[in-house]
């Protein structure tokens, strides 16, 4: 009797200390692949910081500008319009439009019609 | 006989792993209550891992919430000289020397070195990454940093300036505002498994703050016209070296600000020092004409003149004490507005000695020159202009037209602001606010008077005056159709090193506003030595000219800078 409850007594102090172990090696594990996501998260974030400083690189007054005026001698025009685009109301499709038309608006999607409003300079 | 116990054999092995036993648990005590810190502290220093963490140093934008200057992540390349065999080293600097461009003599000492860990090269290229990581060699390995980088390059160089290969700022306004771009480091306690590899866990952590992002009052494109301009007849006129300060004349915001020769902000390290210099506000020169500004003003100010009073130009050559004063062309008779018109030394000097030395001085003063303006920049100078008592006999005809005083390009420009803004002296300023990461402002700066210098019917009087110069007088080469302006030349002879004045080396200046009813931008341009033409008329008009055309067209097409914030 004694033995057998010695034994009992054993074995579950065996399979908690199993089952803490396992905890310990489970939480070391998910910080490995913690480890591994952040080191990726940081090399994307990384990739994505240089992307954006290479677009602002290239987009820049000082790339873009040089090139239009070296280059194509570009220049400011001496004379110019402001135009305003306003967007106007969804104009109402025909119910009998041609064909094409028909495929036109259906393919691209076509709804509004901008009206371009000319101010003075 | 001896009678074999079997039982005394199983006692003595028993007894010997009992005591092994006690021996066990004795030492076990032993270790578990009198070396526990020992342990501890040796198991804490294995698994944990104090790691310092870097700040994001702040973003420079221009008003327009443009970046200016920006971090990125780069590749810092270490050795660890001890892990590689000397045999070997030989053909590793080889290797690396093409790739980094690094002299053989500077990777010997860093590899022949008796050290675990040697920087070889900090922040390099990713394709110098990639060429490195292709060889394979043992020994080395990469560290993330993060590095400064200004997607502009060379634009609004001696603005921004640059900071150094620690993410220190060393110049301009890395370097004024440093203690805000920079941040506050943080730290972590992280664990490590027994192969040193660190793991996503930590004891504690202190999370560094972020540097302040700063938005500058330049205005990236019209620093991208003003800079055009500049380099155009720096190299038109093979001069020496050129400035231009655009500035808002009713807040003292600076628009652009612009120095020939500049530099290339990513790579300042090979840029000559003469290239770095902040010409506009750390170089001294006599301004000529174009200091003639301060004389008229007082005069009216004062009520000593009139635009209609005649004062006699002596025919072109006039003796006063010891000097014999000379305008550049002959003129009898002229109206003190002539005189500014025509730009007449002989006119002004009179004008001057109307006027006299100490109310001279006084309006000289007010305008802002002889004394810092404050602009946050690191490198100000205050000019020179000495006090009365120090004159020779020839200081009240030579300093009214812009000799034996030194001023800066800043200075002029914002002297000519208090004259387009209605007389107040404003203090010239680059930095609008200053905000953290996620837009909320921390500080913001407004527009600070100095001091009223003159009344707004005198600034409207001299408005009108200067316009006469670009109409009519020495500045017609400013004129733009269909936008009135106003403004006036200069030409100065620079001294030579014997203390004469030189018959071949000038400083062409031009200084104005537009448009003339409502000014929003006043220009102050400095060409240093141009050649073979040096009228400031000549020269530096026509940058004018094309700076406010282009940059007025600019200004009616520009958003601001509330509505981009709301959209980002």
């Amino acid at each position: 009797m004694k033995a057998s409850k010695f034994l009992l007594a054993i074995l579950i102090i065996t399979f908690f200390s199993l089952l803490y172990v396992h905890q310990q090696t489970e939480i070391f594990k998910l910080a490995y692949q913690g480890q591994k996501q952040l080191v990726r998260l940081q090399d994307l974030l990384d990739e994505n910081a240089i992307l954006r400083y290479n677009i602002e690189k290239g987009s820049s007054l000082a790339f873009i500008g040089n090139k239009a005026y070296e280059d194509e001698d570009f220049e400011i025009p001496h004379s110019y319009r402001l135009v305003r685009l306003n967007p106007q109301e969804e104009l109402e499709v025909s119910t009998a439009p041609g064909p094409e038309k028909n495929i036109f608006v259906r393919i691209l999607g076509i709804k509004r019609q901008a009206e371009a409003q000319t101010l003075n300079p | 006989m001896n009678i074999i116990n079997p039982r005394r054999r199983i006692n003595a092995v028993f007894l010997f792993f009992f005591i092994f036993l006690l021996f066990c648990i004795a030492r076990l005590l032993f270790i578990q209550f009198f070396r526990l810190k020992y342990f501890s502290e040796i198991a804490r220093r294995q698994h944990n891992l104090f790691v310092e963490l870097e700040p994001r140093r702040g973003t420079i934008y221009d008003s327009n919430l443009r970046p200016q200057a920006v971090n990125i992540s780069a590749d810092s390349l270490y050795a660890s000289p001890k892990d590689i065999a000397d045999k070997d080293k030989e053909g590793i600097i080889e290797k690396l020397k093409p790739i980094l461009g690094l002299d053989e003599a500077y990777l010997k000492d860093r590899l022949y070195r008796k050290k675990s860990f040697i920087w070889i090269a900090r922040k390099i290229e990713p394709w110098q990454k990639k060429a490195i990581e292709g060889l394979n060699i043992g020994g080395l390995g990469f560290l993330k940093e993060s590095k400064r980088c200004y997607p502009n390059a060379y634009l609004a160089s001696h603005i921004i300036g640059f900071a150094g290969l620690d993410n220190v700022g060393l110049e301009g306004i890395e370097l004024e505002y440093d203690s805000y771009l920079k941040g506050e480091s943080g730290w972590a306690v992280l664990l490590r498994d027994a192969r040193q590899k660190k793991l996503n866990l930590w004891e504690k952590m202190l999370l560094p703050r972020d540097g302040y992002d700063l938005v500058l009052t330049i205005d990236e494109v019209i620093q991208f016209i003003a800079e055009r301009e500049l380099e155009k007849v720096f190299k038109k006129y093979r001069a020496k070296a050129a400035s231009i300060v655009v500035l808002n004349p009713h807040t003292g915001e600076i628009l652009a600000l612009a120095n020939q020769p500049n530099y290339d902000l990513n790579k300042y390290r090979e840029a000559p020092l003469d290239s770095r210099r902040n010409r506009a506000i750390c170089d001294l020169f006599e301004p000529g004409s174009v200091f003639k500004i301060v004389t008229a003003s007082a005069a009216l100010e004062e009520g000593k003149i009139n635009e209609k009073k005649k004062i006699f130009c002596e025919n072109g050559s006039y003796k006063y004490a010891t000097h014999v004063l000379h305008d550049h062309r002959p003129h009898g008779w002229l109206t003190f507005r002539e005189i500014i018109e025509l730009s007449s030394n002989i006119g002004i000097s009179k004008v001057a000695q109307i006027l006299g030395e100490d109310l001279l001085y006084e309006y000289i003063k007010r305008f802002g020159f002889g004394w810092k303006l404050g602009i946050d920049l690191p490198g100000e100078i205050s000019g020179m202009i000495r006090e009365p008592r120090h004159w020779s006999k020839i200081s009240i005809t030579a300093i009214p037209m812009g000799q034996e005083v030194g001023v800066t390009v800043l200075q002029l420009a914002s002297a000519i602001s208090v004259i387009a803004n209605g007389g107040q002296l404003m203090e010239p300023y680059l930095v609008k606010k200053i905000i953290d990461r996620y837009g909320e402002t921390i500080k913001e700066f407004s527009p600070v008077m100095v001091n009223k210098v003159i009344s707004t019917e005198t600034a409207s009087r001299i408005k009108d005056i200067l316009r006469g110069v670009v109409d009519s007088g020495t500045g017609q080469l400013a004129k733009i159709k269909g936008v009135s302006l106003a403004g006036k030349t200069g030409t100065a002879q620079k001294l030579e090193a014997n203390g004469a004045y030189s018959h071949d080396k000038f400083m062409a200046s031009f200084i104005g506003f537009a448009p003339l009813e409502d000014p929003v931008i006043a220009v102050a341009v400095v060409v240093d030595e141009p050649r073979p033409y040096y009228f400031g008329g000549v020269v530096a008009a026509p940058v004018f000219k094309n700076v406010v055309r282009d940059v007025l067209k600019y200004l009616k097409t520009s958003k601001p800078a509330e509505e981009i914030l709301a959209l980002k």
